[in-house]
């Protein structure tokens, strides 16, 4: 079975393939984009992954390479989920507890005997500890990759491998909490918001009410996590001179988060006179800011009690988003994920920034150059060779009812970003026409200006194509959705460092290093077919893998 | 008569076959020296063992049971997967009583006919402590349990292995199949194509071990009888969470016990035996070992009634269809109201809640719905504690109706008392032991 995914995961993967492991709950090649935020805060339009077998899978692996800690006195309470028992079995009866809240168990001490058709498995204990909570009485049944017990773990596991037993939460790494610089990403597929917010500009009176709206659908959660917050947004609220207990949470477990702080300001300075311009920061992308707010799960996640529920209707943006990610679906998707290979491109940043950094530079104009202006311009070039992936289907001018391909000469290339008040796609325009530099100066002024909440509709509109950067939070394959009038969209999932074959004639038993970075399209495949996405992914791929090939094409 | 051809065809049969059989089965065989080299070992040696640890801790052991209690077999069987060494590979072999054996977490009103086998008299009741469905076990059953390192389990391996023995012995048409049964098309040996399930697995996965046993129908004398005992008169009413049994068509295989055994353990060793080097003695166990502590412990719990009828995971019991289970009933032909109605909830064995409407009654004045809350109150007392109402305990369900009513002005009509304690005594009969 492993090994069935291992070989998998070396070659393209295509969407029906992704959904056959899913279902059969040992995929770990679903899109990671770890998006279980908060129930009433649900945007995202990746299929919803249960990152929970992923997780699992990982705990399983976990205990071979485990250290013990000693020095580290943490007391978690860590919800233990029920590990795969095999066979593609995903629910099974409990039949027997032996343990109860309040007793004590050693590690592989039993906990109870499940049973699932012809089989009955008795579940030990991985940690020493005391048992909190059970989840299933007996004869009920139980989930496969859910919690199912409750134990408080004495002594210092890794936190990382506490982290792999738990339900995960909106994850950012710290990377991704320098949202503002660098690449910005989101956990949610971006793309489908472009449209949204285009439609946002376009009934701007609507966007001034935001303000007042945004507060009153808004359960104000200052329990008993009020001063919850992540370190960078605590950071946030010290500079801004906002006390963070007096700042409603939105978050999990009313967590504060970014987005919330920026609202109080707001709130606490001026509800009177919002500004056009204020119509983007307050847009609650709250997925968005949900994700990269929390930067790891707090240690008091879990509460005991009772499940409650709390109905909470939708934003207006929250509605804008759910229309046009629903139109966005009426495009047939198809997925085509590639490995490319970064290595040279990394030597040659590197060179590069080496040369920026030394040279004295003009007023604006960036000191360091991202993988991000090298990939976009790669695409650009790959869209003189296909202009049909730049362009879009016109349902509807056509005289005679029948369907078009509109195509278009420039590459707009919209690039999402995370901000505080959310996810944006700005457009970097004409591409076709810029350099590294002048791409990466774009992105640079589009970031602050994002930050800032002072996009303008120009930098808003138009795109062609969109690049969303996922890989600087984390993910290595994933399945983006397409903007509303483009046809195509690539995901850039992390990069990491594996081991190759050398491709040096007569050294073909050399291992290598070689840095790995994923790409992910998708496309409309109404109009675009797998052959010209794969011969489009390939120059794509040809050019990032061997950057060289940019020198040939200078003017 | 044809045992006996058999017997013969297989004496000739085992000089070409050896060979060739090993090689054309599945990969999980493991013996590289197949074939001849085991012809000299027919004549295996056995001796009656007290089951050591020493004995526990080789790597290869091979035990075969001289009795035919089912408690004590299943006993032997949970100790051996309890104490071996968690590197070994045990064979166990034995023989039932006749008897029907539920799954863990099954419920046996809803899947044995109890009155019958109360009738029955010689036939007893027994709970085993793997998954599964419902079988009935007796002499002309063989059942083979095989322990191993969770390492190497595989649902397939060792029902593989059986597979290879009835092919030794004739049996060309033996196969696994999807539910990892074993099945024979038409009478095994190239006669007719309709598929026979011959062989049920069941298995139990602990931390260190993994154990698969299984049975195998060779001669019964009782096959045709085996479907009375595994249809329930309760099955209509009764709604249960946990495994529900599969049913299949089932036939003999038609070979001899001993015949059976002895090609197993072939089989086994040559898997096992070669690869860790051992010189492996048939252990015969038997009532010798009933005195251990751990296994008079496991007879103690297997035979106790709590077990066998208490361990039942929650169910409903209702003579109309509900919003839980809207089947059609058959209709009850009852002396009883119109609007009659019993339902139970039932959760250990015992009475969670009781709603029981439509009685006829006697008495001075008429308030027949107090009567019947009075009734399902009676029935469902003390569900929280020790005095809950156990079905296996209500022996007669005409005593267990009046003493609702005892003690208070009204009681039930005597045909109504008598037609409904008929019908509940068929389907909850109280306990086997009787």
């Amino acid at each position: 079975m492993k090994n069935m995914l291992l070989r998998q995961s070396s070659r393209a993967v295509g969407r029906q393939e992704l959904w056959r492991l899913r279902r059969r709950g040992l995929s770990r090649l679903a899109p990671t984009a770890t998006a279980t935020t908060t129930p009433s805060t649900t945007l995202s339009h990746t299929h919803p992954l249960p990152a929970n077998l992923r997780s699992s899978a990982l705990a399983q692996q976990s205990s071979t390479r485990r250290q013990f800690h000693a020095t580290r006195e943490l007391q978690l309470v860590k919800p233990v989920l029920l590990a795969d028992i095999g066979e593609g079995i995903v629910e099974c009866e409990v039949i027997q507890w032996f343990v109860e809240p309040g007793a004590r168990v050693e590690e592989f001490s039993r906990l109870c005997e499940v049973q699932s058709d012809k089989a009955s498995v008795e579940i030990t204990s991985r940690f020493a500890g005391v048992v909190k909570k059970l989840y299933y009485d007996a004869g009920e049944m139980a989930k496969v990759g859910k919690p199912f017990v409750d134990i408080d773990i004495e002594g210092g596991p890794e936190n990382k491998e506490v982290e792999a037993l738990t339900p995960p939460e909106p994850v950012s790494t710290p990377e991704g909490q320098q949202a503002s610089k660098g690449e910005a990403i989101s956990t949610s597929t971006p793309q489908a918001i472009a449209p949204e917010l285009e439609q946002a500009f376009i009934e701007a009176p609507w966007a001034q009410e935001t303000p007042a709206l945004s507060h009153s659908p808004v359960t104000k959660q200052t329990g008993k996590h009020a001063s919850l917050a992540t370190p960078a947004v605590r950071h946030l609220a010290k500079g801004l001179n906002v006390d963070i207990t007096e700042i409603p949470g939105t978050g999990k477990d009313g967590r504060v988060l970014k987005e919330d702080v920026y609202k109080f300001v707001q709130a606490r300075d001026s509800a009177s006179t919002p500004s056009p311009s204020a119509a983007t920061p307050t847009l609650p992308g709250v997925s968005a800011a949900a994700a990269a707010a929390s930067a790891f799960s707090s240690p008091d996640a879990t509460i005991s009690g009772p499940q409650t529920e709390i109905t909470v209707p939708l934003t207006r943006t929250q509605e804008m988003m759910f229309k046009s990610m629903t139109r966005s679906l009426t495009i047939p998707h198809f997925l085509y994920a590639d490995e490319v290979d970064f290595t040279s491109l990394v030597e040659l940043r590197a060179r590069l920034n080496k040369v920026l950094s030394k040279s004295g530079l003009p007023e604006g104009q960036v000191k360091k150059l991202s993988y991000l202006p090298f990939v976009i311009k790669a695409v650009s070039m790959a869209l003189y060779k296909y202009p049909v992936l730049n362009a879009r289907v016109d349902l509807v001018s056509n005289t005679n009812g029948k369907p078009s391909l509109v195509m278009r000469s420039q590459h707009n290339i919209g690039v999402a970003m995370d901000t505080p008040s959310g996810l944006l796609v700005p457009v970097v325009k004409n591409v076709g026409s810029l350099n590294i530099l002048s791409i990466a100066a774009e992105l640079a002024r589009l970031q602050s200006l994002a930050v800032a909440g002072k996009l303008s509709p120009q930098d808003m509109s138009g795109g062609t194509i969109t690049v969303s950067n996922i890989g600087s939070i984390g993910g290595t394959y994933l399945s983006p959705v397409i903007v509303e009038k483009e046809v195509a969209i690539l995901g850039i999932g992390r990069m990491r460092t594996v081991p190759a074959f050398s491709t040096v004639p007569g050294e073909e038993d050399k291992i290598l290093r070689r840095q790995i970075c994923n790409f992910s399209w998708s496309a409309d495949h109404r109009v675009i077919d797998g052959a010209t996405m794969a011969r489009a992914a390939d120059v794509v791929r040809t050019i990032v893998e061997e950057p060289d090939v940019m020198v040939m094409h200078l003017r | 008569m044809a045992a006996l051809l058999l017997r013969s065809t297989t004496g000739g049969f085992r000089c070409l076959t050896k060979g060739p059989a090993f090689v054309s089965t599945t990969t999980t065989t493991l013996s590289s020296n197949p074939g001849f080299g085991l012809l000299t070992k027919l004549r295996r040696s056995y001796s009656t063992t007290t089951l050591s640890q020493d004995l526990l801790n080789k790597r290869v052991q091979v035990y075969q049971s001289t009795s035919h209690d089912p408690y004590l077999n299943l006993s032997i069987e949970h100790h051996l997967l309890q104490h071996s060494h968690p590197d070994s590979y045990v064979l166990f072999l034995y023989i039932n009583d006749p008897c029907v054996v539920i799954g863990r977490n099954q419920n046996p009103w809803l899947e044995v006919n109890l009155p019958a086998l109360q009738e029955a008299e010689d036939i007893k009741l027994v709970r085993r402590r793997s998954g599964g469905g419902t079988v009935f076990h007796d002499h002309g059953n063989v059942n083979w349990s095989v322990i191993c390192p969770p390492a190497v389990f595989d649902r397939d391996r060792h029902a593989e292995m059986v597979v290879r023995a009835l092919k030794d012995l004739g049996i060309t048409t033996a196969k696994v199949n999807e539910r990892h049964d074993i099945v024979i098309a038409g009478d095994g040996r190239g006669n007719g194509k309709d598929v026979f399930k011959v062989s049920g697995s069941a298995y139990k996965l602990t931390r260190l071990r993994s154990l698969h046993h299984g049975t195998c129908l060779l001669n019964s004398p009782r096959l045709k009888n085996i479907g009375k005992f595994l249809r329930s008169p309760g099955e209509p009413y009764i709604k249960a969470r946990g495994v529900e049994s599969v049913r299949s068509p089932i036939r003999n295989v038609d070979i001899d016990t001993e015949e059976f055994n002895k090609r197993v353990v072939d089989e086994f060793l040559a898997m096992y035996e070669e690869q860790f080097g051992e010189d492996v003695k048939v252990e015969r166990v038997g009532e010798e070992v009933k005195d251990m502590g751990n296994i008079r412990k496991g007879m103690d719990e297997l035979t106790s009634i709590p077990w066998i009828y208490g361990q039942t995971p929650q169910f409903t019991f209702s003579s109309r269809p509900t919003e839980d289970d809207p089947r059609e009933r058959p209709s009850l032909d009852l002396d009883v109201q119109s609007d009659f109605n019993i339902e139970f909830t039932l959760r250990h064995g015992e009475i969670q809640t009781a709603n029981v409407s439509g009685l006829k009654y006697e008495g001075p004045t008429m308030d027949e719905d107090f009567y019947d809350g009075m009734v399902s109150q009676a029935l469902a007392q003390g569900s929280d504690d020790e005095s809950a109402v156990k079905l296996y305990e209500i022996n007669d369900w005409a005593t267990a109706l009046k003493s609702a009513t005892s003690g208070q002005a009204f009681k039930m009509s005597d045909s109504s008392l008598n037609s409904i304690s008929g019908w509940l005594n068929k389907v909850f009969p109280g306990n086997h032991f009787r």
